[in-house]
């Protein structure tokens, strides 16, 4: 089922300026997880905000085109939710400590009490941060605030989640293990997730668009995206660098049949092995 | 200028951060800061460049000693660029942004063009920061804090929200600041692209310094896999690239790595230095 759908869809955030997207044609469909890649200015924060449905609240938007949102199961409109690049601006304060930070999103929805408890610990097992919960928010580190605001996200258990840049802070190993996390959760709900990290893009990616000034340039499954945009665009694995570097110097092994980029990473490793 | 933490802690009301950290920096060096999320990095930029205070130990800045100094004096030694960008800007224009350690600590003459070509910003010299996108956000505070010109800089997750371009620019600023002779200390989690930078280490984990030193030392050290996984940051994808090559040393990017395929292959098995490349590139 298509949750939003975007027809030649352009949108400016001032009269003078550029679009910031243009003519974008765009389906997301339920339970499927798209990586939206690019430069920055290539539109991947606009993209993010005008599906969640936010860049109306820029006063002097404008836009062409349609933008469509299907109705949830029961007839409702299907629930987003959404981690923004400055997730620092996410959290409220309001509440003493991580735990009741969370619930806040909850409570927002007029969840029961029990509902509440449940998906607030469910969350925080989910991302990791029982170590966290009685914390106050004000007294975190970066990361730890980053994924303060994935859980609340989570805990809303909306129809699509939107992540933009959500790894942005976290280190190497909660990055790894959360794109088991994001994995898991498409099984319950769409995800729309703007990310260049390429490790993160090939473990979790159904689908890859990458934009590049406003317009879709690639939009496919990754390898396939990828193989298909410029690497101008986009940063590649460590193995797929080399493996490129090496051709480029004509060292790799003779009879390999060179593809443009190299993603297997035991392909890759092999290619460098060279001729012996 | 030289950095010293002589076992040095630090207690947030009563979170302690940071437990009796002692680590040495040689002048002009460039320093990466890692560990796992909540391991103290960021406590440790601030303690360097005075918004914070030990509660326990001395911090020594080329041969000044910390204790007692106003936060306004060690500003002039060592510059911070935040973690959050929107916790740095306060101007109404990037140009005021990018002058105001010049026009006001009167450092850092002719840093300002300098730091403008090399951040590529002279467009937008006139916006209004907050107007900006991330990207351009993040650029202009490490800007404005490379601007000050001192004689230490602190960047604190300087790759996060920029995408390939940006931190290419990023990359031609280190350079720039390691010709200048500035010590360069930097909180990152992207180690596949600033490990080819780094002179040194510091590696935290929950407060505590388990590695400092030469980057080459720690990666020589037959427990640095083990090392940096137990820290929460993994090993680099290029020295296990490396190790699945059988090259001696690790290599930090595709360059450094094809240079040694070709030595190895050669005969010979000296490894290069992957820095005078990407200066020369
Ligand atoms: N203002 C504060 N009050 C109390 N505790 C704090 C405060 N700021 C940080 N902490 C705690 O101090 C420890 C170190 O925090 P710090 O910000 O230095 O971590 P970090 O290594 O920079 O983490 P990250 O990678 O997430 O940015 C963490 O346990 C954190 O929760
Ligand atoms: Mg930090």
């Amino acid at each position: 089922m298509k949750i939003v759908s975007l027809t030649e869809f352009s949108l400016s955030y001032t009269k003078d300026s550029p679009p910031a997207l243009n003519g974008i044609n765009f389906d997301l469909n339920s339970r499927e997880s798209v990586v939206v890649s690019g430069l920055s200015g290539s539109g991947k924060s606009t993209l993010c905000l005008a599906i969640a449905g936010l860049t109306e609240t820029f006063p002097a938007m404008t836009f062409k085109g349609v933008i469509r949102r299907s109705d949830g199961a029961n007839g409702e409109r299907a629930r987003v939710g959404i981690v923004l690049q400055n997730f620092y601006s996410q959290i409220t304060y309001l509440r003493s400590t991580v735990m009741e930070e969370i619930a806040f999103s909850c409570e927002n929805l007029g969840l029961p009490r029990q509902e509440t408890v449940r998906r607030v610990s469910e969350a925080i097992d989910m991302v990791r941060i029982g170590h966290l919960a009685d914390r106050s928010p004000l007294e975190l580190s970066g990361g730890e605030k980053q994924k303060v605001v994935l859980a609340a996200a989570i805990a809303g258990k909306p129809d699509l989640l939107v992540l933009d840049e959500p790894l942005s802070q976290l280190d190497p190993e909660s990055t790894a293990y959360l794109g088991g996390v994001l994995t898991e959760l498409k099984r319950e709900m769409a995800l729309l997730i703007a990310e260049n990290d390429p490790y993160f893009i090939l473990k979790v990616a159904d689908r890859l668009v990458v934009l590049s000034e406003g317009k879709i340039v690639a939009d496919g499954p990754p390898e396939e995206a990828i193989t298909r945009s410029s690497v101008a665009y986009l940063d590649l694995p460590a193995w797929t660098m080399c493996v490129a570097k090496a051709d480029e110097e004509g060292i790799t092994r003779e009879n390999r049949q060179a593809p443009p980029y190299e993603l297997n990473y035991r392909k890759a490793i092999s290619a460098l092995k060279g001729p012996n | 200028m030289k950095v010293r933490f002589e076992n040095v802690s630090f207690t947030y009301d009563t979170r302690t951060a940071l437990k009796n950290v002692s680590c040495e920096f040689d002048s002009g060096r460039t320093i990466l800061v890692v560990g796992h999320n909540g391991s103290g990095k960021s406590t440790f930029l601030k303690l360097m460049n005075g918004i914070l205070k030990p509660t326990v130990g001395r911090i020594t800045l080329g041969e000044t000693i910390t204790d007692g100094k106003r936060t306004s004096e060690l500003a002039r030694l060592c510059a911070l660029s935040f973690q959050n960008p929107d916790d740095q800007l306060f101007a109404q224009t990037v140009k005021k942004e990018l002058r105001f350690g010049i026009d006001n600590i009167g450092r850092g003459d002719g840093l300002f063009d300098s730091i403008v070509d090399t951040l590529h910003l002279a467009e937008h010299l006139k916006s209004n920061p907050y107007s900006l996108m991330y990207a351009l956000r993040r650029l202009v505070t490490i800007g404005g804090s490379a601007a000050m010109g001192t004689p230490i800089l602190a960047l604190d997750e300087p790759t996060a929200g920029l995408s390939l371009r940006e931190k290419k620019y990023l990359g031609t600023l280190l350079a720039f600041l390691k010709a200048r002779g500035t010590t360069v200390v930097m909180v990152t989690h992207d180690l596949n692209f600033l490990l080819p930078y780094a002179d040194d280490m510091l590696l935290l984990s929950h407060g505590e310094a388990q590695f400092s030193g030469e980057r080459d030392r720690l990666f020589a050290g037959k427990d640095a896999r083990d090392l940096m996984r137990r820290a929460g940051i993994g090993y680099p994808a290029y020295a296990r690239i490396s190790s699945a090559l059988d090259l001696e040393l690790p290599a930090f990017s595709a360059e450094e790595i094809v240079e040694c395929l070709k030595k190895k292959r050669a005969g010979t098995t000296r490894r290069t230095n992957g820095r005078h490349q990407l200066e020369g590139a």
